[in-house]
């Protein structure tokens, strides 16, 4: 059975051009669009297995559409597409349950090859990406945003990996220097992420609590 | 120093034209009150006609920009002057002794107001100098009174000075700090409409071309280098600054590197450094990342990490390493390597350099400085 994919973005031209690399490649592409709120809408139906996403759209935040993708069907993958990359919103992304980073311009095979990943189940990650999550686990735990004990801490294993990571080794050249198989190495990214959806996924409860919006 | 047409200077003087005004009225009703006391009433009556052209003269000179200068302001205090020298024939000396008060009384005060606006303080002092010295030499006998008048023309014209120049700095204050978010507005702007036009076709012909042969290719891997540099270039357009007094974000400095060869890895938060640890740092980078450049075939990685006490930078290449123990023996032949002027300006710093290299697997620099530096 091939793959379901969902290609979100505003720009026509990119749009049809990732989707015809990726129906050549075996991909079944479900659907394609040019805004975020019709993304959502229409994911119940088209049920993509992977969405690869544009964090800049016209209408609503890459954070407002991956949550909603996700509320609609929660097994959903996304991979980000980002031109700009500015840091925030691809770290934002990520904490809202988005599982791949890659900039437009890589390669047509880097792009295929990061889908499979993605549907696969394994994190995508750019040393950019680690970098990011590296720097959001050290703001964490100095206690700049929760000075309660909830804030998630990286192993020293996990940290060790994530360097690597962002200094631009692959999962086999990090597996083979720490002497560790490919599948630990990317258990170990997979969890960096994991703990900091969660811990976000807490945060967003907590707040809504506090608010009083859960009622 | 420039000053607007539109500026805080206008209202001061209106209000000066508006004293001048009030306070000739104020000389009318005396006139008409002691008139009969003068010893030339006739020609205190065009002695007031004079003062009432001459306060119209400066209400319509003053009003516009270019007639603040020298010209106007030295005739106002030479008019005042003449009127004033002309008050003791005017009223009669025996008059101004039994205690008729002068001819210009409160409105001689106009010029000081005017010189006071026009160049703050020192220039108020001046012209209250010069007419109260005068007002002193018309009289027969010095009272406490004229005196007391004296030394308040003076105060006012030195805090009306320092006003007038405090208003003008704030207006400038404010018309720099507008400028600035007109600037940071238009760059956001560029950026959007970068990121929606250019930045999307660079990055299709780069992934379209990258499969072509030949010039096509080049002319793809050329297009991929300058969306590198505009990705770098706008990417932190939205950001806030961190330059508080002489901090810089390290980000911003070692972003400077980021091209198609040199992938730039940092936190999402500003990394901020005291500005002379970052330009040691960022200079140190660029000297490592010039030597991947010779001999290790250019690719990079650049990794920024805040430990909170200390920040690390990290450079990594996948050239052909560095054998052992050359590093020592460059030193020992007295050759100042790469290494040892990385190494030199870290120890500056306080700071330290590992060098992790072996045949074949390329060459990884860390570079980690104390944040408060040396």
């Amino acid at each position: 059975m091939s793959i379901r994919v969902m290609v979100v973005d505003d720009h026509p031209m990119w749009r049809e051009g990732v989707a015809r690399d990726l129906t050549e490649a075996g991909y079944e592409v479900v659907a394609t669009s040019g805004e975020g709120r019709q993304a959502v809408r229409v994911a119940p139906a088209a049920r993509p297995d992977v969405v690869v996403l544009d964090l800049q759209l016209p209408d609503i935040s890459g954070v407002a559409v991956i949550q909603g993708l996700r509320a609609a069907l929660p097994a959903v993958r996304v991979l980000m597409l980002s031109a700009s990359g500015e840091p925030q919103s691809v770290l934002d992304a990520v904490k809202a349950g988005a599982t791949g980073y890659l900039v437009k311009s890589a390669a047509p095979a880097e792009f295929l090859e990061a889908v499979r990943r993605t549907a696969a189940g394994e994190p995508v990650f750019t040393p950019g990406l680690a970098g990011l999550v590296l720097g959001e686990y050290r703001r964490l735990a100095a206690g700049q945003v929760a000075p309660d004990d909830a804030a998630p801490r990286l192993t020293e294993r996990e940290t060790e990996v994530l360097r690597l990571v962002a200094k631009g080794l692959s999962y086999k050249q990090i597996a083979e220097r720490l002497g560790l198989s490919h599948r630990t190495v990317q258990n170990h990214v997979q969890n960096t992420l994991g703990k900091l959806q969660l811990h976000n996924r807490v945060e967003l409860t907590r707040y809504a609590i506090e608010r009083g919006l859960d009622d | 120093m420039p000053s607007s047409p539109g500026g805080l200077e206008v209202p001061l003087w209106r209000s000066i034209a508006v004293f001048r005004f009030a306070s000739l009225a104020y000389v009318g009703v005396l006139v008409l009150r002691d008139g009969h006391r003068y010893a030339h009433p006739i020609a205190a009556g065009g002695v007031l006609l004079l003062m009432l052209a001459w306060t119209g003269v400066t209400a319509a000179g003053y009003a516009r920009p270019a007639g603040r200068r020298w010209p106007l302001l030295l005739a106002d205090l030479g008019v005042v002057l003449a009127i004033m020298l002309a008050t003791p024939w005017v009223i009669g000396r025996a008059a101004l002794a039994a205690g008729v008060p002068t001819l210009t009384v409160a409105w001689l005060a106009g010029p000081v107001l005017a010189w006071a606006v026009s160049g703050g303080r020192r220039r108020g002092a001046v012209a209250a100098l010069i007419l109260g010295a005068a007002d002193l030499a018309t009289r027969e006998r010095i009272s406490q009174s004229s005196l007391t008048g004296v030394i308040l023309m003076l105060l006012a014209g030195v805090v009306v000075g320092h006003v007038a120049r405090l208003a003008v700095i704030a207006e400038e204050r404010l018309q720099r700090a507008v400028e600035l978010e007109a600037a940071t507005r238009e760059r956001e702007r560029l950026a959007r409409d970068i990121h929606d036009s250019v930045l999307q076709v660079l990055s299709l012909v780069q992934r379209r071309g990258a499969q072509l042969d030949g010039e096509a290719g080049e002319l793809a891997r050329l297009a991929g280098e300058q969306e590198a540099a505009l990705r770098a270039l706008i990417g932190r357009a939205g950001a806030a600054p961190v330059e508080d007094g002489d901090v810089r974000d390290l980000r911003d400095l070692l972003d400077r590197y980021a091209s198609a060869a040199v992938q730039v890895a940092a936190p999402a938060t500003p990394v901020p450094l005291p500005g002379r640890v970052a330009g040691e740092l960022a200079a140190a980078v660029g000297a490592a990342l010039d030597n991947v450049a010779r001999h290790a075939g250019g690719r990079a990685w650049v990794l920024i990490e805040d430990e909170g006490e200390t920040v690390t930078v990290s450079v990594r290449d996948e050239g052909p390493g560095i054998p052992e123990g050359r590093l020592a023996e460059a030193a020992a032949q007295g050759r100042l390597g790469v290494a040892q002027s990385i190494r030199g300006r870290m120890a500056d710093l306080g700071g330290e350099v590992r060098i992790a290299s072996a045949v074949g697997t390329g060459t990884d620099i860390e570079l980690r400085v104390p944040r408060r530096g040396r």
